[in-house]
Protein backbone atom coordinates (compact mmCIF):
# COMPACT_ATOMS: atom_id res chain seq x y z
CA UNK A 1 0.00 0.00 0.00
CA UNK A 2 2.51 2.40 1.00
CA UNK A 3 4.70 1.36 -2.00
CA UNK A 4 1.82 1.67 -4.28
CA UNK A 5 1.41 5.35 -2.91
CA UNK A 6 4.70 6.34 -3.30
CA UNK A 7 5.04 4.74 -6.84
CA UNK A 8 2.28 7.30 -7.76
CA UNK A 9 4.20 10.13 -5.71
CA UNK A 10 6.67 9.78 -7.57
CA UNK A 11 4.56 9.56 -11.11
CA UNK A 12 3.08 12.49 -9.89
CA UNK A 13 6.43 14.76 -9.58
CA UNK A 14 7.96 13.35 -12.44
CA UNK A 15 5.04 14.25 -14.67
CA UNK A 16 4.55 17.77 -13.42
CA UNK A 17 8.19 18.27 -14.30
CA UNK A 18 8.56 16.85 -17.81
CA UNK A 19 5.14 18.83 -18.46
CA UNK A 20 7.35 22.30 -16.97
CA UNK A 21 10.64 21.74 -18.12
CA UNK A 22 9.71 19.90 -21.60
CA UNK A 23 6.70 19.75 -22.66
CA UNK A 24 6.03 23.29 -22.14
CA UNK A 25 8.58 24.15 -24.25
CA UNK A 26 7.02 22.31 -27.53
CA UNK A 27 4.63 24.24 -30.20
CA UNK A 28 4.21 24.48 -33.56
CA UNK A 29 3.50 28.20 -34.21
CA UNK A 30 1.76 28.41 -31.27
CA UNK A 31 -0.89 26.00 -32.40
CA UNK A 32 -0.23 22.94 -31.10
CA UNK A 33 0.62 22.26 -27.22
CA UNK A 34 0.59 18.84 -25.41
CA UNK A 35 -0.25 18.49 -21.77
CA UNK A 36 0.69 14.82 -21.11
CA UNK A 37 0.62 15.98 -17.41
CA UNK A 38 -3.36 14.44 -17.52
CA UNK A 39 -1.29 10.99 -17.90
CA UNK A 40 -0.91 10.57 -14.08
CA UNK A 41 -4.64 10.88 -14.20
CA UNK A 42 -4.96 7.78 -16.77
CA UNK A 43 -2.38 5.78 -14.66
CA UNK A 44 -4.46 5.60 -11.38
CA UNK A 45 -5.26 2.18 -10.31
CA UNK A 46 -9.00 0.80 -10.97
CA UNK A 47 -9.51 0.84 -7.44
CA UNK A 48 -8.67 4.31 -6.69
CA UNK A 49 -11.04 6.05 -4.38
CA UNK A 50 -13.06 8.42 -6.57
CA UNK A 51 -12.59 10.61 -3.95
CA UNK A 52 -8.86 10.15 -3.77
CA UNK A 53 -8.89 10.86 -7.75
CA UNK A 54 -10.42 13.69 -7.63
CA UNK A 55 -8.47 15.17 -5.19
CA UNK A 56 -5.52 14.36 -6.66
CA UNK A 57 -6.81 15.71 -10.29
CA UNK A 58 -7.29 18.96 -8.43
CA UNK A 59 -4.08 19.15 -6.66
CA UNK A 60 -2.34 18.22 -9.91
CA UNK A 61 -4.48 21.10 -12.11
CA UNK A 62 -3.77 23.72 -9.08
CA UNK A 63 0.21 22.99 -9.19
CA UNK A 64 0.16 23.32 -13.01
CA UNK A 65 -1.56 26.72 -12.67
CA UNK A 66 0.28 28.00 -10.15
CA UNK A 67 3.27 27.55 -12.68
CA UNK A 68 1.53 28.77 -16.18
CA UNK A 69 0.06 31.56 -13.76
CA UNK A 70 -3.44 30.64 -14.93
CA UNK A 71 -6.10 30.21 -12.26
CA UNK A 72 -8.06 27.81 -12.49
CA UNK A 73 -7.90 26.84 -16.02
CA UNK A 74 -6.10 23.83 -15.96
CA UNK A 75 -7.55 22.75 -12.32
CA UNK A 76 -11.22 22.61 -13.56
CA UNK A 77 -10.33 21.14 -17.03
CA UNK A 78 -8.34 18.29 -14.97
CA UNK A 79 -10.87 17.79 -12.52
CA UNK A 80 -13.76 17.55 -14.79
CA UNK A 81 -11.73 14.74 -17.02
CA UNK A 82 -11.11 12.90 -13.55
CA UNK A 83 -14.50 13.14 -12.87
CA UNK A 84 -15.81 11.52 -16.31
CA UNK A 85 -13.02 8.48 -16.09
CA UNK A 86 -15.11 6.20 -14.53
CA UNK A 87 -18.00 6.95 -16.90
CA UNK A 88 -15.13 6.56 -19.81
CA UNK A 89 -14.26 3.03 -18.42
CA UNK A 90 -17.61 1.92 -18.17
CA UNK A 91 -18.39 2.70 -22.05
CA UNK A 92 -15.07 1.00 -22.90
CA UNK A 93 -15.25 -2.09 -20.43
CA UNK A 94 -14.29 -5.40 -22.18
CA UNK A 95 -16.75 -8.28 -22.34
CA UNK A 96 -15.45 -9.60 -18.81
CA UNK A 97 -15.47 -6.55 -16.92
CA UNK A 98 -12.20 -5.31 -15.30
CA UNK A 99 -10.67 -7.91 -13.39
CA UNK A 100 -9.50 -7.44 -9.55
CA UNK A 101 -5.49 -6.74 -9.33
CA UNK A 102 -5.49 -5.17 -13.31
CA UNK A 103 -3.95 -1.76 -13.75
CA UNK A 104 -5.38 0.77 -16.86
CA UNK A 105 -2.33 -0.50 -18.99
CA UNK A 106 -1.37 -0.98 -22.54
CA UNK A 107 -0.11 -4.03 -21.43
CA UNK A 108 -2.70 -5.58 -19.97
CA UNK A 109 -5.76 -4.32 -21.81
CA UNK A 110 -4.04 -3.79 -25.61
CA UNK A 111 -3.48 -1.05 -27.88
CA UNK A 112 -7.28 -0.68 -29.14
CA UNK A 113 -8.74 -0.49 -25.67
CA UNK A 114 -5.85 2.09 -24.32
CA UNK A 115 -5.84 4.07 -27.17
CA UNK A 116 -10.37 4.85 -27.19
CA UNK A 117 -9.72 5.39 -23.14
CA UNK A 118 -6.51 7.64 -23.51
CA UNK A 119 -7.69 9.75 -26.96
CA UNK A 120 -11.94 10.03 -25.25
CA UNK A 121 -10.17 11.16 -21.92
CA UNK A 122 -7.10 13.55 -23.41
CA UNK A 123 -10.17 14.91 -25.40
CA UNK A 124 -12.63 16.07 -22.79
CA UNK A 125 -9.47 17.38 -20.89
CA UNK A 126 -7.99 19.48 -23.86
CA UNK A 127 -11.56 20.86 -25.43
CA UNK A 128 -12.20 22.26 -21.51
CA UNK A 129 -8.92 23.82 -21.05
CA UNK A 130 -8.67 25.65 -24.50
CA UNK A 131 -12.27 27.20 -23.90
CA UNK A 132 -11.72 27.50 -20.59
CA UNK A 133 -8.56 29.29 -21.49
CA UNK A 134 -9.73 31.31 -23.87
CA UNK A 135 -12.75 32.04 -22.27
CA UNK A 136 -15.07 32.51 -25.09
CA UNK A 137 -16.66 31.51 -28.08
CA UNK A 138 -15.40 34.38 -30.36
CA UNK A 139 -12.69 32.53 -32.06
CA UNK A 140 -15.04 29.18 -31.78
CA UNK A 141 -12.96 27.17 -35.02
CA UNK A 142 -9.71 28.05 -34.32
CA UNK A 143 -9.94 27.04 -30.94
CA UNK A 144 -11.45 23.33 -31.99
CA UNK A 145 -8.22 23.09 -34.03
CA UNK A 146 -6.22 24.28 -31.44
CA UNK A 147 -7.57 22.03 -29.10
CA UNK A 148 -8.04 19.21 -31.49
CA UNK A 149 -4.47 19.25 -32.90
CA UNK A 150 -2.91 19.53 -29.64
CA UNK A 151 -5.09 15.97 -28.05
CA UNK A 152 -3.57 14.01 -30.82
CA UNK A 153 -0.38 14.91 -30.37
CA UNK A 154 -0.60 14.25 -26.14
CA UNK A 155 -2.36 10.90 -27.22
CA UNK A 156 0.38 10.20 -29.48
CA UNK A 157 2.77 10.74 -26.59
CA UNK A 158 1.05 9.14 -23.88
CA UNK A 159 0.28 6.26 -25.98
CA UNK A 160 4.37 5.93 -27.39
CA UNK A 161 5.52 6.76 -23.20
CA UNK A 162 3.62 3.26 -22.47
CA UNK A 163 5.98 1.74 -25.15
CA UNK A 164 8.94 3.30 -23.12
CA UNK A 165 8.34 3.92 -20.26
CA UNK A 166 5.83 2.15 -18.35
CA UNK A 167 6.32 -1.00 -20.28
CA UNK A 168 6.06 -4.23 -17.92
CA UNK B 1 -33.23 15.98 7.88
CA UNK B 2 -31.91 12.30 7.59
CA UNK B 3 -32.82 12.34 4.43
CA UNK B 4 -30.83 15.16 3.27
CA UNK B 5 -27.71 13.68 4.68
CA UNK B 6 -28.85 10.11 3.23
CA UNK B 7 -29.27 12.14 -0.27
CA UNK B 8 -25.54 13.38 0.54
CA UNK B 9 -23.77 10.08 1.62
CA UNK B 10 -25.66 8.78 -1.83
CA UNK B 11 -24.22 11.41 -4.06
CA UNK B 12 -21.22 12.25 -2.10
CA UNK B 13 -18.86 11.95 -5.25
CA UNK B 14 -21.19 14.17 -7.53
CA UNK B 15 -21.48 16.86 -5.01
CA UNK B 16 -17.21 16.69 -3.99
CA UNK B 17 -17.26 17.09 -7.68
CA UNK B 18 -19.01 20.10 -8.13
CA UNK B 19 -17.85 21.93 -5.27
CA UNK B 20 -13.98 21.08 -6.69
CA UNK B 21 -15.08 22.70 -10.11
CA UNK B 22 -16.94 25.95 -9.45
CA UNK B 23 -13.96 26.22 -7.02
CA UNK B 24 -11.68 25.91 -9.66
CA UNK B 25 -13.94 27.91 -12.03
CA UNK B 26 -14.16 30.88 -9.44
CA UNK B 27 -10.76 31.09 -9.77
CA UNK B 28 -11.01 31.52 -13.15
CA UNK B 29 -13.53 33.54 -13.84
CA UNK B 30 -12.70 36.39 -10.71
CA UNK B 31 -10.74 37.87 -13.45
CA UNK B 32 -11.10 40.99 -11.28
CA UNK B 33 -7.47 42.75 -12.04
CA UNK B 34 -6.76 43.02 -7.80
CA UNK B 35 -7.55 39.24 -7.47
CA UNK B 36 -5.18 38.45 -10.48
CA UNK B 37 -2.56 39.89 -9.01
CA UNK B 38 -2.79 38.87 -5.59
CA UNK B 39 -3.02 35.22 -7.51
CA UNK B 40 0.47 35.99 -8.99
CA UNK B 41 1.76 37.40 -6.11
CA UNK B 42 0.86 34.20 -4.18
CA UNK B 43 2.29 32.12 -6.68
CA UNK B 44 5.35 34.06 -6.86
CA UNK B 45 6.20 33.23 -3.65
CA UNK B 46 5.38 29.52 -3.72
CA UNK B 47 7.13 28.96 -7.38
CA UNK B 48 9.09 32.18 -7.90
CA UNK B 49 12.06 30.28 -6.36
CA UNK B 50 11.75 27.28 -7.96
CA UNK B 51 11.35 28.55 -11.02
CA UNK B 52 14.46 30.94 -10.76
CA UNK B 53 16.30 27.38 -9.91
CA UNK B 54 15.24 25.94 -13.20
CA UNK B 55 15.59 28.84 -15.45
CA UNK B 56 19.79 29.08 -13.81
CA UNK B 57 19.88 25.14 -15.44
CA UNK B 58 18.08 26.52 -18.29
CA UNK B 59 20.65 29.06 -18.46
CA UNK B 60 23.23 27.23 -19.66
CA UNK B 61 21.89 25.58 -22.59
CA UNK B 62 21.33 29.33 -23.98
CA UNK B 63 24.97 30.02 -22.47
CA UNK B 64 26.51 29.87 -26.31
CA UNK B 65 23.92 32.23 -27.46
CA UNK B 66 23.63 34.90 -24.55
CA UNK B 67 27.82 35.25 -25.07
CA UNK B 68 27.40 35.81 -28.29
CA UNK B 69 24.70 38.31 -27.89
CA UNK B 70 26.58 40.07 -25.07
CA UNK B 71 29.80 40.43 -27.56
CA UNK B 72 27.83 41.58 -30.15
CA UNK B 73 26.31 44.34 -27.42
CA UNK B 74 30.12 45.00 -26.55
CA UNK B 75 30.55 45.81 -30.11
CA UNK B 76 27.97 47.86 -30.04
CA UNK B 77 28.31 50.37 -26.79
CA UNK B 78 32.19 50.66 -27.94
CA UNK B 79 30.53 52.17 -31.27
CA UNK B 80 29.25 54.27 -28.61
CA UNK B 81 31.92 55.74 -26.53
CA UNK B 82 33.16 59.11 -26.50
CA UNK B 83 36.12 58.06 -28.81
CA UNK B 84 34.12 56.58 -31.67
CA UNK B 85 32.67 60.51 -32.62
CA UNK B 86 33.87 62.69 -34.18
CA UNK B 87 35.42 65.61 -31.89
CA UNK B 88 32.84 67.86 -32.68
CA UNK B 89 30.29 65.86 -32.40
CA UNK B 90 31.95 64.30 -28.57
CA UNK B 91 32.00 68.14 -27.80
CA UNK B 92 27.93 68.71 -28.30
CA UNK B 93 26.58 66.07 -26.09
CA UNK B 94 28.74 63.92 -22.98
CA UNK B 95 26.98 61.59 -20.85
CA UNK B 96 25.63 63.26 -17.72
CA UNK B 97 25.95 66.57 -19.10
CA UNK B 98 23.02 68.50 -17.70
CA UNK B 99 22.61 70.16 -20.47
CA UNK B 100 21.07 67.14 -22.08
CA UNK B 101 18.47 66.32 -20.34
CA UNK B 102 18.01 62.40 -19.49
CA UNK B 103 14.83 61.00 -20.70
CA UNK B 104 14.86 57.31 -20.19
CA UNK B 105 16.64 55.14 -17.93
CA UNK B 106 17.29 50.83 -18.18
CA UNK B 107 17.59 48.33 -15.79
CA UNK B 108 18.65 44.93 -16.97
CA UNK B 109 16.69 42.54 -15.88
CA UNK B 110 16.36 38.36 -16.13
CA UNK B 111 13.51 36.28 -17.17
CA UNK B 112 12.36 33.93 -14.84
CA UNK B 113 8.95 32.93 -16.69
CA UNK B 114 7.95 32.66 -19.99
CA UNK B 115 5.39 30.98 -22.28
CA UNK B 116 4.68 31.46 -25.57
CA UNK B 117 2.04 28.99 -26.50
CA UNK B 118 -1.39 30.64 -25.03
CA UNK B 119 -4.02 33.25 -26.38
CA UNK B 120 -2.61 35.29 -23.16
CA UNK B 121 0.76 34.79 -22.45
CA UNK B 122 3.04 36.45 -19.77
CA UNK B 123 6.83 37.03 -18.60
CA UNK B 124 7.75 36.64 -14.88
CA UNK B 125 11.10 39.17 -14.42
CA UNK B 126 13.50 38.56 -11.14
CA UNK B 127 12.66 42.24 -10.26
CA UNK B 128 10.57 44.19 -9.11
CA UNK B 129 8.73 47.64 -7.01
CA UNK B 130 12.34 47.28 -4.71
CA UNK B 131 13.93 48.30 -7.53
CA UNK B 132 11.69 50.47 -8.95
CA UNK B 133 9.60 48.93 -11.43
CA UNK B 134 6.24 50.09 -11.78
CA UNK B 135 2.93 48.81 -14.12
CA UNK B 136 3.03 50.34 -17.61
CA UNK B 137 6.49 50.42 -18.16
CA UNK B 138 8.27 49.18 -21.51
CA UNK B 139 10.32 46.15 -21.64
CA UNK B 140 12.77 45.60 -24.26
CA UNK B 141 15.75 43.73 -25.19
CA UNK B 142 18.82 43.71 -28.12
CA UNK B 143 16.45 42.09 -30.52
CA UNK B 144 13.30 44.60 -30.08
CA UNK B 145 10.12 45.28 -27.89
CA UNK B 146 9.14 42.79 -25.49
CA UNK B 147 5.94 43.62 -23.62
CA UNK B 148 4.61 45.82 -20.88
CA UNK B 149 5.01 45.46 -17.22
CA UNK B 150 1.72 44.67 -15.72
CA UNK B 151 1.83 44.23 -12.00
CA UNK B 152 4.60 44.06 -9.74
CA UNK B 153 5.09 42.13 -6.01
CA UNK B 154 8.33 43.29 -3.92
CA UNK B 155 11.14 41.23 -5.86
CA UNK B 156 8.79 40.08 -9.37
CA UNK B 157 7.68 42.03 -12.00
CA UNK B 158 4.62 40.22 -14.20
CA UNK B 159 4.81 41.90 -18.11
CA UNK B 160 2.20 41.59 -20.87
CA UNK B 161 4.01 40.31 -23.63
CA UNK B 162 3.51 41.00 -26.86
CA UNK B 163 2.28 37.38 -27.47
CA UNK B 164 -1.09 38.21 -25.65
CA UNK B 165 -4.04 39.10 -27.13
CA UNK B 166 -4.83 42.08 -25.08
CA UNK B 167 -1.26 43.91 -25.97
CA UNK B 168 -1.40 46.60 -28.38
CA UNK B 169 0.75 48.92 -29.30
CA UNK B 170 1.25 51.91 -31.91
CA UNK B 171 3.70 51.51 -34.45
CA UNK B 172 5.28 52.84 -37.14
CA UNK B 173 6.59 52.17 -40.83
CA UNK B 174 9.94 53.64 -39.85
CA UNK B 175 10.89 54.89 -43.53
CA UNK B 176 7.54 57.20 -43.95
CA UNK B 177 6.20 57.26 -40.91
CA UNK B 178 3.01 56.38 -41.26
CA UNK B 179 1.18 54.62 -37.82
CA UNK B 180 -1.09 52.40 -36.88
CA UNK B 181 -2.09 49.65 -33.68
CA UNK B 182 -0.17 46.35 -33.85
CA UNK B 183 -1.68 43.11 -31.88
CA UNK B 184 -1.16 39.74 -31.74
CA UNK B 185 -3.20 37.61 -33.37
CA UNK B 186 -2.76 34.53 -31.62
CA UNK B 187 -1.20 32.53 -33.97
CA UNK B 188 1.94 32.25 -34.71
CA UNK B 189 4.34 33.31 -32.07
CA UNK B 190 6.68 35.12 -35.11
CA UNK B 191 3.90 37.39 -36.33
CA UNK B 192 1.99 40.56 -35.29
CA UNK B 193 -0.33 42.26 -37.43
CA UNK B 194 -0.35 45.71 -38.08
CA UNK B 195 -3.34 47.79 -39.67
CA UNK B 196 -4.77 51.15 -40.67
CA UNK B 197 -1.84 52.03 -42.58
CA UNK B 198 -3.57 53.75 -45.33
CA UNK B 199 -3.90 52.57 -48.75
CA UNK B 200 -1.90 55.31 -50.89
CA UNK B 201 1.34 54.71 -48.50
CA UNK B 202 4.15 52.61 -50.98
CA UNK B 203 5.43 49.65 -48.48
CA UNK B 204 7.27 46.89 -49.84
CA UNK B 205 8.32 43.18 -47.89
CA UNK B 206 11.34 43.69 -45.60
CA UNK B 207 10.48 47.22 -44.57
CA UNK B 208 11.54 47.95 -40.64
CA UNK B 209 8.47 48.80 -38.44
CA UNK B 210 9.48 50.72 -35.39
CA UNK B 211 7.51 51.55 -32.07
CA UNK B 212 5.90 55.66 -32.99
CA UNK B 213 6.37 56.44 -29.50
CA UNK B 214 2.65 57.50 -29.02
CA UNK B 215 1.22 56.15 -26.53
CA UNK B 216 3.75 56.65 -23.93
CA UNK B 217 4.92 53.50 -22.42
CA UNK B 218 7.72 52.49 -25.65
CA UNK B 219 10.10 55.05 -26.57
CA UNK B 220 10.17 55.88 -30.60
CA UNK B 221 11.93 53.84 -32.61
CA UNK B 222 12.83 50.37 -31.18
CA UNK B 223 12.63 47.56 -33.67
CA UNK B 224 9.74 45.33 -33.74
CA UNK B 225 10.02 43.58 -36.90
CA UNK B 226 9.85 43.84 -40.93
CA UNK B 227 6.92 43.77 -42.99
CA UNK B 228 6.30 39.69 -44.28
CA UNK B 229 3.40 40.59 -46.05
CA UNK B 230 0.49 42.69 -46.49
CA UNK B 231 -3.25 43.52 -48.37
CA UNK B 232 -6.06 45.51 -48.91
CA UNK B 233 -8.32 45.01 -46.49
CA UNK B 234 -11.82 46.89 -46.85
CA UNK B 235 -10.36 48.58 -50.12
CA UNK B 236 -8.95 52.14 -47.48
CA UNK B 237 -6.55 50.59 -45.23
CA UNK B 238 -3.81 47.96 -45.55
CA UNK B 239 -3.43 44.78 -43.02
CA UNK B 240 0.30 44.15 -42.71
CA UNK B 241 1.70 40.82 -41.18
CA UNK B 242 4.79 41.77 -39.70
CA UNK B 243 7.60 39.69 -38.71
CA UNK B 244 9.09 39.68 -35.52
CA UNK B 245 12.39 40.47 -34.88
CA UNK B 246 11.89 38.84 -31.51
CA UNK B 247 11.97 35.33 -30.77
CA UNK B 248 9.81 35.03 -27.52
CA UNK B 249 11.17 31.33 -27.20
CA UNK B 250 14.82 32.52 -26.16
CA UNK B 251 14.13 35.54 -24.02
CA UNK B 252 16.48 35.49 -21.14
CA UNK B 253 17.93 39.31 -20.51
CA UNK B 254 15.42 42.20 -20.69
CA UNK B 255 15.82 45.78 -20.35
CA UNK B 256 12.95 47.58 -18.48
CA UNK B 257 13.02 51.29 -19.55
CA UNK B 258 12.07 53.86 -16.92
CA UNK B 259 10.33 56.74 -18.85
CA UNK B 260 11.42 59.55 -16.88
CA UNK B 261 8.89 62.43 -17.54
CA UNK B 262 5.97 60.20 -18.29
CA UNK B 263 4.31 61.68 -15.22
CA UNK B 264 5.22 64.96 -16.76
CA UNK B 265 3.13 63.90 -19.50
CA UNK B 266 0.66 62.45 -18.56
CA UNK B 267 -0.53 65.27 -16.04
CA UNK B 268 0.08 67.83 -19.11
CA UNK B 269 -2.80 65.56 -21.02
CA UNK B 270 -5.30 65.25 -18.17
CA UNK B 271 -5.40 69.23 -17.64
CA UNK B 272 -5.41 69.55 -21.44
CA UNK B 273 -8.37 67.27 -21.84
CA UNK B 274 -10.61 69.03 -19.20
Amino acid sequence: MIREFGKYLFYFVVLILAQLLIFNNIEFSGYVNPYVYVLFILLLPFTTPRIVLLISAFALGLIIDLFMGTPGVHSSATVLMAFSRSSVMALFSPREGYQSGTYPRLAEFGLEWFVKYTVMLVLIHHFALFYLEVFSFHHFFSTLFRAFLSSVLTSLIIIFSQYFVFRK
Amino acid sequence: MRNLLRFIIQHHFLILFLVIEFFSLFLLISTNSYQKVQFYNASHKLTGGISNRMENIGDYFSLHYENRELAEENTRLYNRLKSSYSLALADSVLPGDTAARRKYNYLNTRVINNTVNKQYNYITLDKGKNTGIGPDMAVINNDGIVGIVKSVSDNYASVLSLLNRNFTVSAKIKKNGYFGPLSWNGNNTGYATLVDIPHHVEIAEGDTIVTSGFGGVFPEGFLIGTIGSFRLKGGNYYEIRVKLSNDFRKLNHVQVIYHLEKTEIDSLENVAAQ
